[in-house]
C-alpha cells in the first residue's frame, strides 16, 4: 500500500484527503489489507454455477404502470429549480 | 403495573383489558426517555408528537377489539429504517437532515397493526461498526455500565431496549449488528434468514447480508415482532416466498433429544474464559433439559472475517456511490461536479465509513478481483457447506455471540482490525444467511452481560424461538439500575 494507490482508491471513491490524513489512511488501509491476505492462504476456487444459491429470489412484480411518488415530495430533500435538481456545470 | 418488567403479551392483556391506555403507556415510555436518555443517549430523534396521534389511533382499534399483537405497542426503530416525513440519519452527517418521502416495508407492516413509534435510535455510521461509537451523533452508551460501549451497529435499539426505554425494537444485522448488541446490553436480539424480511426503506449496507430483525426482552417477544415484519415483499426480489408461519408456535415443546452442534473454533484462545465458561454452562443447561450436545468443526472461521469484509466491503462501497450531495444528503462545494461529489463525501462520511469504501473498491478494482473478491466468495461457498455439513448431524448450532463482554469506550474502537476480529463469531451466520438468536447467559465478574447465540437452518426460526425460550425459562435476568 502507497500513496500512489491511496490516490487512486480516493478517484474510485470520490473522496478527498490531506496529505496529513492519507498518510493515517495509508496505514490503517495497509493493517486491513494485512488481514484480507488471509484468503490467499487457503486454496479454493469461486464456482460461479453455484452463485447465490442461498438467495431466494422471488418473482419480480409485473411491469404495470403505478401512480409515481409526487415530484415535490421527492425533490423535498434537495433545493430544486422548476422541478429539476440543480448542479454544477459539467462542461466548461 | 412496572412496564419495564413485563412482556408483550402482558402489555396486550393490560390494553386490551384497559388496565392502561395506549395514550398511558406512550406517555410512560417518552417520559422515560426524557429522564434516561441523556445519559445512555440511544435515540437520535424522539417522536414524541407522532407517538401521542399514533396511540390516539391504536386506542381506537382496541375499543373497536379490533386489536392486533402490537396495537398500542411502543417501539424502537434504528434509524437506518425509512419512516416517512420523520429524519432518518443512519447516524451520519450525509443524511444528517434527511426526511424520506415514504416507508420501509417493515415500517408499513407494523402500521397495519397500529404500533407506536417512540422513536429512531442510534447505531454506527451507515450499520458500520460494533461500537455504536462511529455514529456522527448520540453514541450510544451501555446501560450496565455506561463508561462502555453498547456494541453495534443497532447499539441504539439494544440499549433503548435494556434501559427500558422500549420494551422492544428493530434493528438491522450485515455482520452481526443485531445479535452483538444485543450480547453487550443484555438482551436478545434475533437475526432472521435471509429473506425472510423485506429490506425495501433499508438504506443499504451490504445488500446480500442486510437484514432487518427485532431486539427485545425475550425470545417470545422477537417472535411477536418478526410475526409482524416477516413477508415476502413485491418491492424486494430477494424477499423470500417462503410462507410466514407463527414464529411462537413451538414455544413450550420439549427439546429433548434436540441435537445441539458446538463448533470447537468459536471456543478458542481469541474468545475471553469467563464468555467460554457462560457458554459452556448453557450447553450443560440444554443437556439437562434433554438436548444432546453434538462436538463439529467449522475449519474455515479462521477466513471468515476477511471473506466478510472483502464482501460487504465491496458491496458498501457500491452502495453508498449513490450519496453523490445532488438528490437529497449533505451538498459540498465545488466549481465542478466532480469537486461538489467529492466534497459532499469527504465531509459527509466518517472515518470508518471511508475506510471500508477504500477497502471496497481495493478488492474490486483491477488486479485484485480475484485475488480478494472472488476469493471471498470461494470462502463463502465453504462457509456454506461447512454449515451443511454441520447441519446434516445437528439441529441447532450454540455459540458465543461476541468473544469479549462490552469493553470501556476508547478502548478498542481506534483500531479498525482489531475492531473487525471482534466480530469472528457472528459474520459466518451472515455470509451463510441463516437464521440466528443471541440471548444472555451470564455475567462476569464485573456484571456485563454475556450473550450466547443459537444458529438455526434457514427459515427455522421457529426452532430457534423454541430453544432459547427453554433456556430463558430458567434464567434469571440481572438488571441494569435504568429498571433496577
Amino acid at each position: 500500500m502507497d500513496i500512489k494507490t491511496i490516490d487512486h482508491l480516493c478517484e474510485l471513491s470520490k473522496l478527498n484527503f490531506t496529505d496529513d490524513e492519507k498518510q493515517k489512511v495509508m496505514e490503517e488501509m495497509s493493517a486491513i489489507i494485512e488481514l484480507m491476505d488471509t484468503v490467499k492462504e487457503i486454496d479454493l476456487t469461486y464456482d460461479d454455477t453455484k452463485d447465490n444459491n442461498s438467495i431466494t429470489y422471488s418473482e419480480v412484480r409485473k411491469d404495470a404502470a403505478k401512480p409515481s411518488y409526487p415530484t415535490d415530495r421527492l425533490l423535498s430533500n434537495t433545493e430544486p429549480q422548476d422541478n429539476c435538481y440543480v448542479v454544477p456545470k459539467m462542461v466548461e | 403495573m412496572d412496564i419495564t418488567k413485563v412482556s408483550l403479551k402482558e402489555l396486550r392483556k393490560a390494553l386490551d383489558d384497559k388496565e392502561i391506555s395506549a395514550a398511558e403507556l406512550a406517555e410512560e415510555y417518552i417520559g422515560r426517555i426524557k429522564t434516561a436518555d441523556a445519559e445512555v443517549e440511544s435515540y437520535i430523534t424522539v417522536t414524541e408528537e407522532q407517538a401521542k396521534i399514533a396511540a390516539e389511533q391504536a386506542q381506537k382499534l382496541i375499543d373497536d377489539n379490533k386489536a392486533q399483537p402490537l396495537t398500542g405497542i411502543p417501539l424502537a426503530i434504528k434509524d437506518n429504517i425509512c419512516t416517512d416525513g420523520i429524519r432518518t440519519t443512519c447516524a451520519s452527517k450525509m443524511l444528517e437532515n434527511f426526511v424520506p418521502p415514504y416507508n420501509a416495508t417493515v415500517i408499513e407492516k407494523l402500521n397495519g397493526q397500529g404500533y407506536v413509534l417512540l422513536g429512531k435510535t442510534s447505531m454506527d455510521e451507515f450499520a458500520m461498526g460494533g461500537s455504536t461509537q462511529t455514529a456522527a451523533f448520540s453514541k450510544t452508551k451501555n446501560p450496565y455500565d455506561t463508561g462502555r460501549v453498547p456494541g453495534g451497529s443497532s447499539g441504539g435499539s439494544a440499549a433503548a431496549v435494556s434501559a427500558g426505554l422500549a420494551p422492544a425494537a428493530l434493528g438491522s444485522d450485515t455482520g452481526g449488528s443485531i445479535r452483538q448488541p444485543s450480547s453487550f446490553c443484555g438482551v436478545t436480539g434475533l437475526k432472521p434468514t435471509y429473506g425472510r424480511v423485506s429490506r425495501y426503506g433499508l438504506i443499504a449496507f451490504a445488500s446480500s447480508l442486510d437484514q432487518i430483525g427485532p431486539i427485545a426482552n425475550s425470545a417470545e417477544d422477537c417472535g411477536i415482532l418478526l410475526n409482524a415484519v416477516a413477508g415476502r415483499d413485491e418491492h424486494d426480489a430477494t424477499s423470500a416466498g417462503v410462507p410466514v408461519e407463527d414464529f411462537n408456535a413451538k414455544i413450550g415443546q420439549s427439546i429433548k433429544g434436540m441435537k445441539i452442534a458446538l463448533p470447537r473454533e468459536f471456543f478458542g484462545d481469541s474468545t475471553d474464559d469467563e464468555v467460554k465458561q457462560a457458554v459452556t454452562a448453557a450447553a450443560k443447561e440444554y443437556e439437562k433439559l434433554g438436548a444432546e450436545l453434538v462436538d463439529c468443526s467449522m475449519s474455515s472461521l479462521k477466513y471468515a472475517v476477511a471473506a466478510y469484509y472483502l464482501i460487504s466491503g465491496a458491496e458498501a462501497a457500491s452502495n453508498l456511490s449513490r450519496f453523490d450531495g445532488i438528490k437529497y444528503g449533505l451538498r459540498g462545494e465545488g466549481r465542478s461536479f466532480d469537486e461538489m461529489i467529492r466534497d459532499s463525501r469527504s465531509r459527509g462520511f466518517g472515518a470508518e465509513v471511508k475506510r471500508r469504501i477504500l477497502l471496497g473498491n481495493y478488492a474490486l478494482s483491477s488486479g485484485y478481483y480475484d485475488a480478494y473478491y472472488r476469493k471471498a466468495l470461494a470462502l463463502k461457498q465453504q462457509i456454506i457447506k461447512e454449515y451443511n455439513d454441520i447441519y446434516a448431524q445437528a439441529d441447532v448450532i450454540l455459540t458465543p455471540t461476541a468473544p469479549t463482554v462490552a469493553y470501556r469506550i476508547g478502548e478498542q474502537e481506534t483500531d479498525p482490525v482489531k475492531m473487525y476480529l471482534a466480530d469472528i463469531c457472528t459474520v459466518t451466520v451472515n455470509i451463510a444467511s441463516l437464521p440466528a438468536i443471541s440471548l444472555p447467559c451470564g455475567y462476569n465478574a464485573d456484571g456485563m452481560p454475556i450473550g450466547m447465540s443459537l444458529v438455526g437452518k434457514r427459515f427455522d426460526e421457529a426452532t430457534l424461538i423454541q430453544t432459547a425460550d427453554a433456556y430463558q425459562r430458567n434464567f434469571t435476568v440481572m438488571p441494569n439500575k435504568f429498571r433496577a
